[in-house]
């Protein structure tokens, strides 16, 4: 379970917290929705809970481990963070090795990670790209890249910022059915950010409205 | 003097003034006093002790390291200080040291004069000194870019380690080779976005007019010219301290 406890959190060079006391739980094995308008903190709040921000008071714990005592590549072994941005979490020579790229970090032997990577790319149909530079293709494929990278890793928690933006009516369904799948199957438990209230009824089992 | 209120080309001639002196003056004794100086027009201009700290502590660590790299390998000179009879600190390797890294502080705290006041008065006073609008306005244009870059590069290394790769407790030479290669894709990206960003000011009308005209005139007050006269004259003084020092 991943536990937000009375957490106070405000940008360096800013004075007005955009979270005060704040708590939260997600459990494993489900799909929580996190909506609220522009601004109100729903980026913050994933990136607390990824471990990127620290918050000034209180604590992010992730099975009972403070974020605060883990390296990020630690918290990496167990939650999966897509940012908002995919251009900012593309960062390899090919669309194949931006897959692999965490695999290899996980010491899976190379044909396994070949293997893992292709059923991804297969997935999201970005088979074709396969050995394209990353920063070419449309924004609609960075944001399937960025997330065969996350949900390749096969953590025990996703953290997604916006997965759905850019992504037609198609790739929507198959991603949120994707989601459905890994939190059966795997009892994996997501944080889906979303703005969308058709695709949050379809696939979340709660939703977090955060107050502005 | 408030640095609010001194006029933008008078900031810019200190720290064109300020730097070139760190980077001409030839002993340790003028540039310590040129430090001094930097210090007393931050401090008389509104800073506070604390904030001059705060701005330059990120850049302790590499002053510190380049001083001790000098210090410990530059073996000219007569040993000051031996280790089992081998001489580690000679005095010409301190001596340089200390040039190094009184002129690096010297540089970034002279930066710091011209970080008071809005970018706004620095793009009119770059025109009234006939350097071109359009040149102008890039160079602030691209200043202003650096910070949303540091960002984007910080958001790359998270994401890099968020995806299993470790940085910390690594040697420095697999450090910097992955640095490297994070920073790749930052820098490709901001050509991208260079490339666009011209396209949106154009499309903005961005040169439409070829001369562009301005409500406010930057003036020059007496004060100001006083003003720079003042610190013109301690540094040309502080160039004269090595010669007091030898007789
Ligand atoms: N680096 C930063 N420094 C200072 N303030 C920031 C920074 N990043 C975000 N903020 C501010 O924090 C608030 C919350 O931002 P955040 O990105 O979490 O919003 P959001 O809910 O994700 O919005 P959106 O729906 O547009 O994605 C905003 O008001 C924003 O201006
Ligand atoms: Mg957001």
């Amino acid at each position: 379970m991943i536990t937000v406890e009375q957490i106070t959190y405000l940008y360096p060079h800013s004075d007005t917290p955009i979270f005060q006391d704040f708590s939260a739980h997600f459990k494993r094995g489900e799909i929580v929705a996190v909506s609220g308008k522009n601004g109100s903190g729903k980026t913050t709040l994933s990136k607390l809970l990824a471990g990127i921000l620290q918050p000034q008071k209180g604590s992010v714990c992730i099975d009972g481990l403070s974020t605060k005592s883990q390296d990020l590549f630690e918290i990496g072994q167990k939650v999966g963070y897509l940012f908002q941005n995919p251009n900012r979490q593309l960062f390899c020579e090919t669309v194949f090795r931006e897959i692999t790229f965490g695999l290899n970090n996980q010491g899976l032997k190379k044909q396994q990670a070949t293997e893992k990577a292709d059923y991804y790319l297969n997935y999201f149909n970005l088979a074709s790209y396969r050995d394209d530079y990353p920063g070419h293709l449309s924004h609609g494929e960075k944001q399937r890249l960025a997330l065969a990278a996350v949900l390749a890793l096969g953590t025990d928690y996703v953290v997604l910022d916006e997965p759905t933006i850019g992504l037609d009516m198609l790739r929507r369904r198959e991603l949120g059915e994707l989601l459905l799948k890994l939190c059966k199957e795997s009892n994996c438990g997501i944080v889906l950010i979303c703005q969308e209230a058709e695709f949050m009824a379809r696939y979340a089992e709660r939703e977090l409205v955060i107050p502005v | 003097m408030n640095l609010q209120m001194v006029d933008p080309r008078i900031k810019i001639l200190l720290l064109l003034t300020i730097s070139s002196a760190a980077l001409i003056f030839p002993h340790p004794f003028s540039l310590a006093a040129l430090l001094v100086l930097a210090l007393f027009i931050l401090m008389a201009g509104g800073l506070k002790p604390v904030q001059v700290w705060v701005k330059a502590r990120g850049l302790c660590g590499l002053i510190l390291m380049l001083f001790l790299i000098q210090c410990l390998f530059n073996r000219a000179g007569e040993p000051l200080l031996w280790l089992f009879n081998m001489p580690i600190v000679t005095d010409f390797g301190l001596n340089t040291a200390l040039l190094v890294s009184l002129r690096l502080l010297i540089i970034v705290l002279s930066a710091m004069i011209v970080l008071f006041g809005e970018s706004r008065d620095y793009l009119l006073a770059l025109t009234q000194c006939k350097v071109p609008y359009e040149i102008a306005f890039m160079v602030l244009a691209a200043l202003r870019f650096l910070p949303i870059l540091r960002e984007e590069a910080q958001d790359v290394i998270c994401a890099a380690q968020l995806r299993g790769l470790r940085i910390k407790k690594t040697g420095l030479f697999h450090k910097l080779k992955v640095y490297i290669s994070l920073m790749l894709p930052v820098v490709a990206g901001a050509i991208h976005r260079a490339e666009q960003l011209s396209f949106a000011m154009e499309a903005r009308a961005f040169r439409a007019n070829s001369h562009r005209s301005s409500m406010r005139r930057l003036r020059l007050r007496v004060v100001d010219v006083f003003y720079a006269l003042v610190i013109l004259m301690a540094v040309i003084a502080i160039a004269f301290i090595p010669l007091l020092t030898i007789n």
